[in-house]
């Protein structure tokens, strides 16, 4: 993917990240938690122009869940109040051992797409969430089995390293489908710069989403539409709407997204045509 | 064993909630849900992990050790 599918209008995949697993209410009270709550904001972002949405499960109490049971409830919530929306569940979790994140791909469906961690993420002062090779095979293996597109995530340029030796080694499903992270930490340097870069160092053929934390979110996604990927939005990953302001919700985040992708003269891809740009 | 700083609370830090979350009594607010992984030592976390225990358990160590 490149500027040339920009200049050629291809259609724009937005996914909504609304909830993630790192904050919750505390951060933002109108970030979503429960099945319904998840569920009510996917309906809305679903008719704002969103075809992804990317979940993760929470406890009653909006802590972390990776139980299969939890993610059933959530996906059957979710499934129930949106008409066609691809739904992509979470396989990342700092300090959780395999099994429990084998667990969201055990659903019944199983997840069109799920992600896949190419590589260690710093937490915190003292936490790692490793992602080792062996993990994100397994994850993989276990994704095949079911028919579950990846979604490899790189944190940083390093990670595109991964992400070739994966597809070497891997039995991947064209096109592969990479989401490119840039914010604090141990994602890649915010900086347009690096976006290009990252960009310029997909591999062939690949189809790649951008994802931008916080402040990044608005420039770096834009960016990500002129150079013919897809984009990710949501409280997952930024809970303003601009400087100072708070978003009211996810969907508020999506709406402008595609107002922007229509100025620019990309439209929103549809569910459907979102399935046939990434094989599923 | 979970962190002794670790409550769960409607209310505090000038907020409420209609379910009770996990509270830092040593920070003093509420606290993400990946944290309050690390306070109840689940998965492969424990709360020996976390910062503001440390930094809490190193100054009550220190004011101790100047009692002494």
């Amino acid at each position: 993917m490149n500027y040339h599918d920009y200049l050629a209008g291809e259609p724009l995949i937005v996914t909504v990240a609304p909830t993630g697993g790192v904050h919750g209410k505390e951060a933002h009270p109108n970030l979503p938690e429960t099945p319904e709550e998840v569920a009510e904001a996917a309906a809305a972002c679903e008719e704002a122009g969103a075809s992804i949405v990317h979940l993760h499960a929470r406890r009653g109490n909006g802590e972390r869940a990776f139980s299969r049971e939890r993610f059933q409830a959530l996906t059957e919530a979710v499934r129930a109040a949106t008409d066609d929306v691809i739904v992509q569940h979470s396989t990342g979790g700092t300090g959780v051992p395999l099994e429990k994140r084998l667990e969201p791909l055990r659903t019944d469906p199983a997840p069109e797409m799920a992600s896949l961690d190419m590589g260690p993420v710093n937490r915190y002062q003292h936490l790692t969430s490793e992602n080792p090779r062996g993990m994100v095979d397994a994850l993989h293996d276990e994704m095949q089995v079911r028919g579950i597109k990846p979604e490899m995530e790189a944190f940083n340029p390093g990670h595109l390293n991964e992400v070739h030796a994966f597809l070497e080694r891997a039995d991947v499903a064209d096109p592969p489908y990479v989401n490119v992270l840039l914010g604090g930490g141990t994602l890649t340097v915010p900086r347009p710069r690096n976006l290009f870069n990252l960009v310029e160092n997909l591999p062939d053929g690949a189809v790649f989403n951008t994802l931008a934390t916080g402040r990044h979110q608005l420039p770096l996604t834009t960016m990500g539409i002129l150079l013919g990927g897809h984009v990710r939005v949501g409280f997952e990953d930024n809970l303003h709407y601009r400087r100072g302001e708070r978003a009211e919700s996810n969907a508020q985040l999506v709406e402008r997204t595609r107002e922007i992708a229509e100025l620019l003269g990309r439209p929103v891809a549809t569910p459907a045509e979102a399935r046939e740009i990434l094989g599923i | 064993m979970t962190c002794p700083y670790l409550e769960y609370r409607s209310e505090g830090d000038g907020r409420s909630f209609e379910t009770a979350r996990a509270y830092c009594s040593a920070a003093g607010r509420f606290v993400q849900p990946m944290r309050a992984d690390l306070c109840n030592d689940r998965y492969d976390l424990s709360h020996a992990e976390c910062e503001i225990y440390l930094n809490h358990e190193s100054e009550e160590s220190d004011r101790n050790g100047d009692e002494r």
